[in-house]
């Protein structure tokens, strides 16, 4: 199968601050990628790049074959690509059920494998919450409506965005198990997260930034053999 | 004041306050929606009523001319956001102001060129021409209640749309976080553009429903933007239903101004902002 998303040399800018330096990777279709790095090293901007949200300076980015570099926000979504953003990007003045009802569609095939009675399946909290504005709900439960809004999208890949930060540990390890039954179906993903421990097991593959450039790009294998090193990258 | 007449009123600030909030709508969801501050939204008012005067003067059907205007507007407002619009969306309230009043300018060159400066009007369609006896003496227009009665109509269904469609639902996301949306594979320039749109064709309907009860005459565009203003700040920027509420509070507060107090009645709408400003900074209805 050919590469699900392949970024190259990016380099993008945030007026005159210089903060991605080439960062390039790729991630295989069906792969979990984690994407580390202590803060400002460039990890959401690289993201951003890829959404389109900031425009890259030089650099491509391409997603099944088709070169996105130059393409509109909206229009790489509709390429099935889903972002839990960091913050969780709630609409306040949504409700947990208008929020899935706007997200919702078939992917590029005309498939819905993910649709609104699967995600109160997966996280029943939601379930009681379905007439809560967004920004009423705990900060686990607006990540797992932020998880579930991107999921009924039915993405080919998925990319989240600090998705534990902030949360208790019980909660955390419910969004984490969320996340493994994601990546067994088969969904691919993209992983901005620093808990190092959980990322070794459950992704395939790492890409660690120091100062916008890829420092460590390979297996968990690699990674649990180098693991002081990249531990060095992200010790504060 | 009689109870007959204060009833006459009261229905008159009503009806004026239900006028004002489907030109204020329009304004205060532009704002709300995409941050844009529409200073050329009198204007369309003003377009509306020119528009109205046209179309019935050629073709002798009131329907037919709000029809007529009322797609006109439309696509004066998807034109006037793909061309102009747009350029704002990146850019700061100064660079909204110095454009849109721009566009005050734009169309009043244009209403004066097209339809001249002479005062303009039109008679009430034959069907509503009647009055309701009241008492012996007082009777109300059966014009003005078909126009309040029709604007009640476009705000439920304006309520209807943003509160139970998909359509609103976007459009409350798109108030909320715009990137958001984006991100949820939605184009957010084409949900700008529709509610952009509806916003001018309300106003302009306005502008219609007003043809037959005013004067037709250069510069109502600007008179009635101020009047929005109020009502858009009292009711907070942004807030619909702000805008109703403040709008038939001003509506009514206006007319019995006009009354009771005349010698300061052109103040009086301004001393019920500030009062309100002072006890609710950001309006009554302000997220």
């Amino acid at each position: 199968m050919s590469t699900l998303l392949d970024v190259k040399s990016l380099h993008t800018l945030y007026g005159s601050s210089h903060i991605l330096h080439g960062v390039s990777f790729s991630i295989q279709p069906g792969q979990a990628v984690s994407l580390m790095g202590r803060n400002g090293m460039g990890k959401t901007t690289t993201l951003k790049s890829i959404l389109g949200l900031v425009t890259p300076r030089s650099g491509t980015v391409t997603f099944q074959g088709e070169e996105i570099t130059q393409k509109e926000t909206w229009r790489r979504m509709q390429l099935d690509i889903a972002y839990v953003p960091e913050g969780r990007g709630m609409f306040h003045n949504l409700t947990v059920k208008e929020h899935l009802q706007i997200a919702a569609r078939a992917n590029r095939k005309g498939e819905k494998h993910w649709d609104y009675e699967r995600v109160l399946k997966t996280f029943p909290r939601l379930q009681e919450r379905l007439n809560n504005l967004g920004t009423q709900l705990s900060g686990g439960e607006q990540q797992m409506l932020a998880i579930g809004r991107a999921l009924v999208t039915n993405p080919e890949l998925l990319i989240l965005d600090e998705a534990t930060e902030g949360l208790a540990p019980l909660i955390r390890k419910e969004i984490w198990e969320v996340i493994r039954t994601i990546k067994d179906s088969g969904i691919s993903t993209l992983i901005v997260d620093k808990n190092i421990q959980v990322l070794k097991d459950l992704c395939d593959q790492h890409i660690v930034l120091v100062k916008g450039k890829v420092v460590f790009d390979g297996s968990s294998e690699r990674l649990i053999n180098e693991l002081e090193t990249v531990e060095s990258y992200l010790a504060v | 004041m009689t109870t007959s007449l204060f009833f006459i009123q009261l229905i008159n600030g009503l009806q004026y306050g239900l006028l004002l909030f489907l030109i204020a709508s329009g304004l205060t969801l532009v704002f709300g929606v995409m941050g844009i501050l529409n200073l050329a939204h009198g204007s369309m008012y003003m377009v509306g009523a020119y528009l109205a005067w046209y179309f019935f003067t050629h073709t002798d059907s009131f329907l037919l001319s709000a029809i007529i205007s009322a797609v006109i507007a439309l696509s004066i407002g998807i034109l006037v956001e793909r061309t102009l619009i747009r350029q704002l969306y990146h850019r700061n309230h100064l660079d909204q102001v110095l454009l849109t009043i721009g566009m005050i300018f734009v169309f009043n060159a244009l209403q004066s060129l097209l339809w001249g400066n002479d005062p303009q009007g039109i008679k009430v369609p034959d069907l509503l021409s009647g009055s309701i006896p009241l008492t012996d003496t007082l009777s109300y227009p059966v014009y003005r209640i078909f126009v309040a009665v029709i604007c009640i109509l476009l705000a439920a269904a304006l309520y209807y749309t943003i509160n139970k469609t998909r359509l609103g639902m976007l459009i409350r996301a798109g108030e909320s976080n715009r990137e958001m949306v984006e991100c949820l594979g939605i184009n957010i320039s084409r949900l700008y553009t529709i509610v952009f749109a509806i916003g001018v064709m309300l106003a302009a309907i306005a502008g219609v429903l007003s043809a037959p009860m005013v004067s037709i005459v250069p510069g109502m565009g600007e008179h009635v933007l101020i009047a929005c203003f109020v009502v858009v700040v009292i009711g907070g920027m942004g807030s619909i239903k702000g805008a109703f509420v403040a709008a038939l509070l001003v509506g009514i507060v206006d007319t019995f101004a006009a009354v009771l107090l005349p010698s300061i009645a052109s103040m009086v709408v301004y001393i019920l902002m500030a009062l309100i400003l002072l006890v609710k900074p950001k309006g009554l209805f302000s997220n």
